[in-house]
């Protein structure tokens, strides 16, 4: 009887645990799996707000992409004085393979563009009315990332010829099955820049316009001025720069300060990654201003040779600096507010654009190119020019949107020389990230570093 | 009828009732086994020590007890035997501690190394696995780097995982500890911080997997069992300890003092921009870096590494009172422990206390608890890879003033002054920890007893941090981040211990049980900014919340589990271990998993064959093999995961982990054949192991190309192997009364390799580290330096391309992009050793430990910016003055050209093998005689001189072969050095009074 009892008690006590047998199923708390992730409408709508966050990143939009454009162009307009390597091998032309700016670059890029493409591979279950401009603001996105991809790392797009020359992957299919062969070679340029320009025109047949601080129809017309210019089809530039100035609802800003340093987009903001104090982080701050802003001191220092260009002293573009107490170097006063959203697309750009094409095509579509030179010097408060000639007018794009990372596209396109070296030269091409030669078989190197 | 009367009355006639007491050090001692010889009729001393027995006249009894010597005694005419039981004074019989049971270490089939108090007290470190270094075979400690809170890496034969947790699974008094880093910066923190040696009775390390298989899928990096002090019969004792100690810097490194920085950089600016514009520049920047003192006539010449580096101290206080009676033991205990670190600003203050009871409740029951707790208080430094780290100091100018005129810290120096970072702002952690446990013991039958044991392990922290408007980087009026942690864990176990002696011959003991441990972790931190003042620095003053997470996560795991011992004739042994986990982390088709393992072992001392070998004492032959498993990978590692997101204050989701529904723990299986031997008496005795241990299934973030939007994916691939011997060699080299002198040896060998790889045996390259098949571990992957062009100070690169007939090219480049990387060196050592010499000379005692270890090497990959021949202003390591300056000149440091790029970049030029011997500590002490000391009531005082980390001997040329870079949590078991402290050298004087 008292075995009974002990062998009772034992059995009890470990029935007790068999039970807990059930615990061992644990959903994680935090976050969601994949099937729920990608199976409303909801949270479709959600990853595209996603898709966004993953742009507006430090290593993209967030501001290494616009950062690193400009070092790449600047030989003694500016110089890199801060401690980071990777920037320094950018702005001395002098790239490893294994910069993790620009490895961090391309990842993200396509971080962004597999959470458009899982929005738009799931379209069909987003709320009908919501379905066009879910859809085109994934489009714009994906040819967003596309576009600054295939600029860094592709050759030169050269008008007229087959640019059959490597560009990058395209990956078109939202990606769900890790488990699977992953390797994909580089398109061409000709075909990035084909997809690029499909998407961003689906894109524009999508979208309403004003879409508050997300693209909106104007949105992508604005980067198809941008990505035609880079082709250098002019025509296609000018028609899409004017439809932007003549027919969306931006406006330059009364002043040239305005258009920077804004906690909510200005008037002239087409796009721009949104920054608070509570999320995003503006990196064009941490390196280009002083500490007082958030930043690291004054990593880039503006040169005379950079403020020598203006030739009107009450142009407010020519004192648009302050001096760094940190290193006493000249700073830029585009950056200055920390929680300042970044402007990614600004409408002064298209005004610059369409006095460029015009110029070019001899046409004046919209307006002439001198006036448009004019309204964007006469808003800095600059005297107005007479006349303007091509050279003035690439002058003017230096002056009103250096530090906003279009040098080196410029300069490319333009086919001048950076330094000594020419504009096709190897060195003014990102190497493939070394990490990703490592993993992906399929990958060509560019010239010029190693294999 | 009548011969059967007379057969049983004989028998009855003969026999008769024993009555005795067994004692030890005159003490009764309770549950001792008394056994007749040849029979199988015995009992048990009760809780007085009493025992009474049924014996016949010329039987013998024999006493048994773990730990004790056993004894056998005649029956003779009288009725009573008393019985003095010694301790077992052959190290040979130890009682090891094995899970859920302890076993003699006479008839372990196992291989467990097995420090007590001795070993590790009094060592003036606060980390109590420190001082573990050199003790035990196979076993290496390293602590990341000087920091006091620094994570510590423990790797028990060698690296067994890549992706998962490589640290062992920490049992205290049968609860599995907490031991996850928690640390909200870069830099981890080591979570058993919270111990102090001072409570502690012995560790025993399960090293093989026969010996681990019974903790199944957590056993794969080893076991480390921690018990704690019991009371023990009699008189309540009253120890207390006291010692205070200053630490300094094992190491400090040259640097260039401002004659020798204006030199090399004006010649490094002349070099890139010529005579005129590079004096001009170099000139410019000197005005710059001086801060308006007067570079020219030497006004200044800072050395920042004094600032960074300080001299600190290290206090320890322990009270501890035990004692007990035939009923009830107890042991209480309270320790203080204050280090000054060698870092400035880098502090702790630690507050322990413990009570552990038990209580023979009848002859039966036993119960007991043990409860502990403790607060640890942290002043933390940043990260290695900040700026504002003090020891990224060293990169300053010696041109730079530290301090302005009034006293602050100059703002205006090349890179942020930490010391505006010291004085205006801090990082404040409080650890908060209580561990305990309640256990019933119920004895059903002489041969039958059932343990139940619940434990609890809480780990409450709390950051604190506040970085003030004059710190650098600060531009938000202030800014405070706060954070609350708390990690439970609790632990119910149950098992049966079946005990069995038949005739003898056959001793067999079974054990089986069941356990539940069930983990909840909880996280939350709040970051504000805008404060009105400085003066307020407590988050509710800030005017802007900008930041706040929580975070809650959970684990389970069920097993069940078996093992036997059986052994015969004390000469041939056996056991088998089994245990069947299941873990809420695991994919659900793969949640349970079954860890078995075998052993044997043969006293061939035993045997008649060799019983005339006089001077052999004792041989024991073992062989085990088990399979233990590695479920260190994080609570939800198999889904796929998307998690919430905020873009201008608007939801979103974003994914944040590829799927793998197969994820399971790694497997471990091992195989050990050790010869453990005393030869004169034990005076000379040891042991040697040989050990395979594959680790299949690793767990591994696997790359994967980025263009697929992820970078890596978690998967169960890939096998690595270590294998290696150990010797022990324990030598009693002088035994008297009032003299002897033990000296200790362990050496072990591990070879580490990668025997297969997913993808083909495709390399898995993280920066300078590769995962390739048929290598070690994470061994280094750079292009290969060449040194200098004596023509034109050129740096230059091997291009390493490969032949035609297959040999590497050793043609050189001064393009590193044209150089391919080459395996070269591993961040493991694999030789390591120890020796340990204790000498007692009446009332002296002299003991001391040195260390080595041997084929590591460490990548210094803050070198592109120390040692870089005046690329950047940062001050150089004294060694670049050997650079280049004209044709014919033979160096390895390349003409200094600012801003040159010249041989800057991540290559061989910074690795360097790692090999040192270490005086890890010595401590000589001497006791007052008990005559002298008696008078004032004491009975024991001792005095003692300790040092840690005493002297090093190593050609490595950086701060300290075992610092290593704590930014980023995987940044230590790669072996690289970025900007990290040395280890703290230590020295205490102290006393132990007992009374």
């Amino acid at each position: 009887m008292k075995k009974f009892k002990t062998y009772g008690l034992i059995a009890f006590l470990f029935g007790a645990i068999i039970s807990c047998e059930k615990e061992l199923d644990i959903e994680p708390i935090q976050e969601i799996p994949q099937e729920v992730a990608l199976s409303s409408s909801e949270n479709i709508v959600n990853l595209l707000t996603g898709a966004y966050e993953s742009a507006g990143n430090i290593d993209a939009y967030g501001g290494r992409l616009q950062m690193l454009s400009d070092l790449y162009g600047f030989t003694d307009q500016a110089t890199w004085v801060g401690t980071f390597q990777q920037p320094r091998q950018v702005f001395s032309k002098n790239i490893l393979v294994n910069n993790s700016f620009i490895r961090d670059f391309w990842g993200n890029a396509y971080s962004t563009i597999n959470m458009a493409n899982l929005v738009i591979d799931h379209i069909d279950i987003v709320e009908p009315d919501l379905q066009k401009s879910v859809m085109g603001q994934a489009l714009f996105l994906r040819a967003l990332s596309y576009f600054d991809l295939v600029r860094f790392f592709g050759a030169n797009y050269e008008p007229g010829a087959q640019n059959t020359q490597p560009g990058v992957p395209l990956s078109l299919k939202g990606i769900t099955d890790y488990d699977t062969d992953l390797t994909i070679a580089r398109s061409s340029v000709e075909e990035v820049y084909a997809q690029v320009i499909s998407d961003l025109q689906e894109a524009y047949e999508l979208l309403k316009s004003p879409n508050s601080y997300f693209a909106g129809k104007y949105t992508t017309k604005a980067l198809l001025a941008r990505v035609y210019l880079q082709q250098g089809n002019y025509q296609g530039a000018l028609q899409a720069a004017s439809e932007v100035i003549t027919d969306s609802k931006y406006k330059l800003t009364p002043s040239f300060e305005g258009a920077f340093n804004n906690d909510v987009n200005s008037t002239e903001d087409i796009f721009a990654i949104q920054i608070t104090s509570q999320d995003g982080t503006n990196d064009l701050i941490t390196h280009y201003a002083d500490q007082p802003f958030g930043g690291r001191g004054g990593d880039i220092v503006v040169e005379e040779t950079y403020i020598d260009l203006f030739d009107d002293e009450n142009d407010e573009r020519a004192g648009f600096f302050y001096i760094s107490d940190y290193n006493g170097g000249t700073l830029t006063s585009k950056y200055t507010n920390q929680f300042g959203n970044v402007p990614v697309i600004r409408l002064a750009e298209m005004y610059l654009i369409r006095a460029e094409c015009n110029l070019r095509l001899g046409s004046e579509t919209g307006d002439s190119p001198l006036n448009d030179v004019n309204t964007i010097r006469q808003r800095a408060g600059a005297a107005p020019r007479a006349a303007v000639t091509l050279d003035d007018i690439l002058l003017e794009r230096e002056l009103e949107l250096a530090f906003e990372g279009f040098l080196i596209h410029d300069l490319k396109r333009t086919q001048r020389s950076v330094g000594e070296l020419p504009y096709n030269d190897n060195r003014l091409l990102y190497p493939i990230p070394q990490r990703e030669m490592d993993v992906n078989s399929l990958l060509e190197q560019n010239p010029g570093y190693g294999n | 009828m009548l011969l059967i009367a007379f057969v049983v009355h004989t028998s009855f006639a003969q026999e008769k009732t024993i009555t005795g007491t067994v004692s030890a050090e005159g003490l009764p001692l309770p549950g001792v086994n008394i056994l007749i010889k040849g029979t199988t009729s015995g009992t048990q001393t009760d809780f007085d020590g009493n025992y009474s027995i049924q014996a016949s006249p010329g039987q013998i009894l024999v006493f048994t007890y773990i730990g004790m010597t056993t004894m056998e005694m005649e029956v003779g005419e009288g009725n009573s035997i008393n019985v003095s039981m010694t301790e077992d004074a052959q190290a040979l019989d130890e009682v090891i501690i094995v899970g859920y049971g302890t076993q003699s270490k006479r008839k372990l089939t196992d291989n467990v190394a097995k420090l007590t108090s001795d070993d590790i007290s009094e060592i003036p470190t606060p980390g109590l696995q420190n001082s573990l270094s050199g003790k035990a075979a196979g076993v290496q400690v390293t602590q990341t780097n000087g920091k006091v809170e620094g994570g510590i890496n423990i790797r028990i034969r060698g690296v067994a995982s890549i992706g998962a947790g490589a640290e062992p699974l920490y049992v205290l008094d049968g609860v599995p500890l907490i031991n996850d880093n928690e640390s909200s910066t870069d830099a981890p923190t080591n979570p058993l911080i919270t111990l102090s040696s001072n409570e502690i009775e012995s560790i025993d390390i399960l090293k093989d997997a026969s010996a681990s298989a019974i903790y199944g899928s957590r056993g794969a990096n080893g076991v480390v069992l921690i018990t704690t002090k019991k009371g023990k019969q009699g008189k309540g004792t009253f120890a207390l300890n006291m010692s205070h100690g200053i630490s300094r810097p094992t190491n400090k490194r040259e640097w260039l003092n401002a004659d020798e920085y204006i030199e090399l950089f004006t010649e490094a600016a002349i070099n890139t921009y010529g005579q005129e514009e590079g004096t001009a520049r170099a000139e410019g920047m000197f005005d710059d870096l001086s801060s308006g003192t007067d570079w020219r006539n030497r006004e200044v010449s800072t050395d920042w590494q004094d600032l960074a580096l300080q001299n600190g101290y290290v206090t320890d206080a322990d009270l501890s009172l035990s004692g007990g009676n035939e009923k009830t033991n107890y042991f209480f205990s309270g320790a203080y422990h204050d280090t000054k670190g060698i870092i400035r600003g880098n502090e702790m203050e630690r507050v322990t206390a413990r009570v552990n009871l038990t209580h023979q409740l009848s002859d039966k029951f036993r119960t007991g608890a043990n409860i502990s707790f403790s607060r640890t208080e942290i002043d933390r430094i940043a990260n290695d890879n900040a700026f504002v780290t003090p020891m990224q100091a060293i990169a300053q100018s010696p041109l730079s003033p530290a301090f302005l005129d009034n006293g602050d810290p100059n703002p205006s120096t090349l890179y942020s002054n930490f010391l505006l970072q010291d004085k205006h702002a801090f990082f404040n952690t409080v650890i908060r920890r209580v561990t305990g446990r309640a256990f019933g013991e119920y004895q059903f039958l002489p041969f039958l007893k059932f343990n139940s044991d619940f434990g609890y392990d809480l780990y409450y922290q709390t950051e604190d941090s506040y970085t003030g408007r004059l710190a650098p980087f600060q531009s938000t009026n202030g800014e405070a981040f706060v954070s609350s942690l708390g990690t439970e864990s609790y632990v119910f176990s149950n098992y049966l211990t079946f005990t069995k002696n038949i005739a003898d011959i056959h001793d067999i003991e079974v054990v089986a049980g069941m356990e539940y441990n069930n983990s909840n972790r909880r996280f939350e931190s709040v970051t504000g900014i805008e404060f009105p003042s400085d003066d307020f620095q407590s988050i509710s003053s800030a005017a802007e919340i900008t930041g706040g997470g929580g975070e809650r996560s959970r684990n389970t795991f069920l097993s069940y589990f078996a093992r036997a011992t059986y052994s015969l004739h004390d000469k041939y042994l056996f056991k088998a271990s089994i245990r069947r986990d299941g873990s809420s982390r695991f994919g659900k088709d793969k949640q349970f998993g079954t860890f078995s393992s075998l052993s044997a072992g043969w006293i061939l001392s035993e045997e008649n064959f060799l019983a005339g070998f006089d001077a052999l004492s004792f041989l024991k032959l073992r062989a085990s093999w088990g399979q233990t498993g590695n479920a260190n990978i994080g609570n939800y590692a198999w889904w796929s995961l998307y998690e919430a997101i905020s873009y201008n204050q608007r939801p979103g989701i974003s994914p944040i982990q590829a799927e793998n529904p197969f994820l399971t723990w790694e497997k471990v299986e091992q195989y050990d054949i050790g010869l453990e031997y005393g030869f004169w008496n034990n005076r000379i005795s040891g042991e040697i192991d040989y050990y395979v241990k594959d680790s299949d299934g690793l767990i591994l973030e696997n790359p994967l190309p980025m263009t697929s939007g992820r970078d890596f994916i978690t998967r169960n691939v890939g096998l690595i192997q270590n294998k290696g011997v150990e010797f022990v060699l324990n030598t009693r080299n002088i035994v008297k009364d009032d003299f002897t002198w033990n000296t200790s040896i362990n050496l072990s060998k591990n070879k580490n390799e990668v025997k297969e790889l997913p993808d083909d045996g495709a390399d898995i390259i993280t920066g300078e580290n590769i995962i390739r098949e048929g290598k070690p571990l994470n061994a280094f992957y750079l292009i290969e330096y060449a040194g200098v062009d004596p023509d034109n100070g050129d740096a230059l690169f091997y291009t390493n391309t490969t032949n035609p007939d297959g040999s590497l090219s050793k043609e050189t480049t001064t393009n590193p992009n044209e150089a391919n990387r080459i395996v070269t060196g591993q961040p493991f050592a694999d030789w390591i050793g120890g020796l340990t010499n204790t000498i007692l000379y009446k009332g002296i005692d002299f003991s001391f430990t040195f260390q080595g270890e041997w084929g590591a090497s460490i990548y210094n990959a803050g070198g592109v910016y120390q040692s870089a021949n005046g690329d950047y202003w940062d001050n150089q390591s004294r060694d670049q003055l050997r650079r280049w300056q004209q044709p014919g000149d033979i160096t390895d440091v390349p003409q200094a050209r600012l801003f040159g790029s010249n041989g800057v970049t991540q290559s061989t030029r910074y690795l360097q093998e790692a090999d040192f011997i270490r005086l890890r500590n010595l401590t000589l002490g001497y006791t007052l005689p008990e005559s002298a000391i008696e008078k004032i009531g004491l009975s024991k005082l001792r005095v003692y001189f300790t040092g840690f980390n005493v002297l090093t001997i190593t050609g490595y040329d950086g701060y300290d072969p075992e610092a290593r870079s704590d930014a980023g949590s995987t940044a230590a078991g790669r072996g690289i050095d970025f900007y990290s402290a040395p280890a703290a050298s230590t020295y205490s004087i102290g006393f132990n009074i007992n009374f």
